[in-house]
């Protein structure tokens, strides 16, 4: 059975497959009652986030005024379905998940595969002249008050305007688009992003920037396309490599890799110098973005596959898919990292709201050790902008598992021995900054006391814990289902 | 210049950018702001599209537009 799922989940090449799988697993559902694009589609991929741990994907095939089209969304929104994907069965835990990802860290080769442009099932539909992205793309507002309609979940890719012919340098992210009439869309990004960097080449140098939009990709690019590495590092290649499985790629009509089996592929040119009016869109910290001028792209062409689906999210206030979908690769670099000069950190667990706060476990060398580790983590390249409270467990409590985080939180916590760091540096977003882009950092040690710290006279129950229980745990829910049927 | 008038910035001359179609009728209407930029389904609530009764913290100041910071300056 295990093998079957490790089997299955390295065939998948794009999301009709991964859709096809979740499917036969109970973790995708057709909605074919009639619903309007506003508010329907938004309140049902709410409802649905509700269900970290089991929610389906939703495919719904009957939106009005949208004939014939479809939208999915929530494909990577519960640990069950990025259980599926990463070759697990359901019920997997998110602990599990997580050392699942830690563990394929550079462990294995990239295989890319190319694909002529004749043979690719994304050019199977072409599109370029009379152009209106409203015809492919069953667009709805994601969030009440958003400025206009996001295509959420579209992975960007770009080669470098200054180096077009090198492989590595090619970029490609997730990055927010808002349609701007028929045949333009505006892109936010921040100076440090790659998409940021060759925007601003292109503007200095003047040399055209060709983009082209994947919608409806491998399940796998998303999840591992969003990771942040290196400039000069592929993101194919890594994904690929993550997947242990190939990509399949082939060229856009405007000469950039792309992938062979998306639904949608818009290619477009950024307008050197321009910028129009983007936002509000509601972000993952639940609250909205400001509005500013953004740089706008001209759409040159569309490619799709024939009967397309538009994937798209929903991002607002959590638990939400972005939550699921970027959660554990927000959490295992900072463990890499930690763990190059601190091998006592057992897990790391950042999954909310992209680590504005985190839960790291653990096992204390000496007395006051986790806060030495915690500092470290502030420093890691993810933690500068985004931990903002970091919450220390001992290696035996498990950081996924909020109910023990509370135990060790009741019982281990003195509350004189909280650390607040005034005036750092934060992610621009945080609805709680009095001065956007600048905050106050907090660092609370829940682990136990060591000598020479007075340690008090209480003795703690040890109750038994580990693979087995783990194990006894999953078969007494085993038993439990099966006693349903 | 169509009367259409922007709910978020109170200006009009808003553009007809698609509209949505069921059986050869028009279901729906996808306007844009030229001014403001921004864009809505006329389908869509009243608290989301109406004009008075969309919530003010989301209004775009048409006269004011430097306030909007420009984002990638060199």
């Amino acid at each position: 059975m295990m093998q079957d799922l490790a089997k299955r989940s390295r065939s998948i090449t794009s999301l009709r497959d991964f859709l096809e799988l979740l499917g036969d697993a109970g973790q995708a559902i057709t909605w074919s009652e009639r619903v309007m694009p506003e508010p329907d589609v938004r309140n049902i991929a709410v409802a649905a986030s509700r269900d970290a741990n089991g929610a389906p994907a939703i495919v719904f095939d009957n939106i009005a005024g949208y004939p014939g089209k479809r939208t999915a969304v929530g494909v990577h929104g519960s640990w069950d379905n990025i259980a599926l994907l990463l070759g697990r069965p359901k019920g997997t835990t998110i602990r599990e998940l997580f050392f699942e990802i830690a563990g394929r860290w550079g462990d294995a080769a990239a295989q890319i595969s190319t694909v002529p442009e004749g043979q690719a099932p994304v050019h199977e539909c072409r599109i370029e002249s009379g152009i209106n992205l409203y015809d492919v793309l069953p667009v709805y507002r994601i969030n009440e008050f958003d400025g206009g309609f996001y295509l959420g979940k579209a992975s960007v890719a770009s080669r470098d305007p200054e180096d077009p012919d090198n492989f590595g340098k090619q970029n490609v992210g997730i990055y927010r688009l808002q349609l701007q009439g028929p045949d333009s869309f505006t892109l936010m990004t921040i100076p440090s992003h790659d998409m940021g960097k060759q925007i601003m080449a292109a503007e200095r140098t003047g040399l055209p920037l060709k983009i082209a939009v994947m919608l409806g990709n491998h399940p796998g690019l998303a999840v591992f396309a969003a990771t942040p590495i290196g400039y000069e590092e592929s993101e194919y290649s890594y994904a690929s490599a993550m997947m242990g499985a190939p990509i399949r790629l082939t060229r856009s009509g405007n000469g950039i890799d792309i992938l062979a089996d998306s639904e949608i592929v818009i290619e477009a040119e950024m307008q050197l110098g321009e910028r129009v009016l983007e936002g509000p869109f509601g972000e993952f910290p639940g609250s909205y973005s400001g509005v500013r001028k953004a740089p706008i792209f001209k759409v040159t062409a569309i490619s799709h596959r024939k009967n397309p689906i538009f994937e798209n999210i929903y991002i607002g206030r959590g638990w939400t898919e972005h939550d699921t979908l970027i959660g554990l690769h927000t959490s295992a670099p900072i463990y890499a990292q930690l763990r190059q000069n601190f091998p006592e950190v057992t897990a790391v667990n950042a999954l909310y709201q992209h680590g504005l706060t985190g839960i790291i476990s653990v096992k204390n060398r000496m007395a006051g050790f986790a806060k030495t580790v915690a500092l470290r983590a502030l420093s890691t390249p993810h933690g500068v902008m985004y931990l903002k409270n970091l919450i220390m467990v001992d290696a035996d409590v498990d950081p996924f598992d909020l109910n023990q985080v509370m135990w060790a939180l009741s019982t281990r916590t003195r509350a004189d021995d909280i650390i607040v760091l005034p005036n750092m540096p934060a992610v621009p977003i945080d609805p709680s900054a009095v001065v956007p882009g600048k905050g106050h950092r907090l660092i609370i040690d829940a682990t136990s006391y060591l000598p020479p710290d007075p340690v008090g006279e209480a003795h703690l129950v040890t109750p038994p814990t580990g693979p087995d229980i783990d194990e006894l745990s999953k078969k007494i829910r085993a038993m439990q289902l099966g006693a349903v049927q | 210049m169509s009367k259409t008038v922007c709910p978020r910035c109170a200006t009009g001359g808003a553009l007809d950018d698609y509209q949505g179609k069921e059986g050869g009728k028009v279901v729906w209407t996808i306007h844009r702001c030229p001014t403001c930029c921004f864009s809505w389904r006329d389908s869509e609530p009243a608290s989301a599209i109406g004009i008075g009764t969309r919530s003010a913290d989301f209004a775009v100041d048409a006269a004011n537009f430097d306030r909007y910071v420009k984002i990638l300056q060199q």
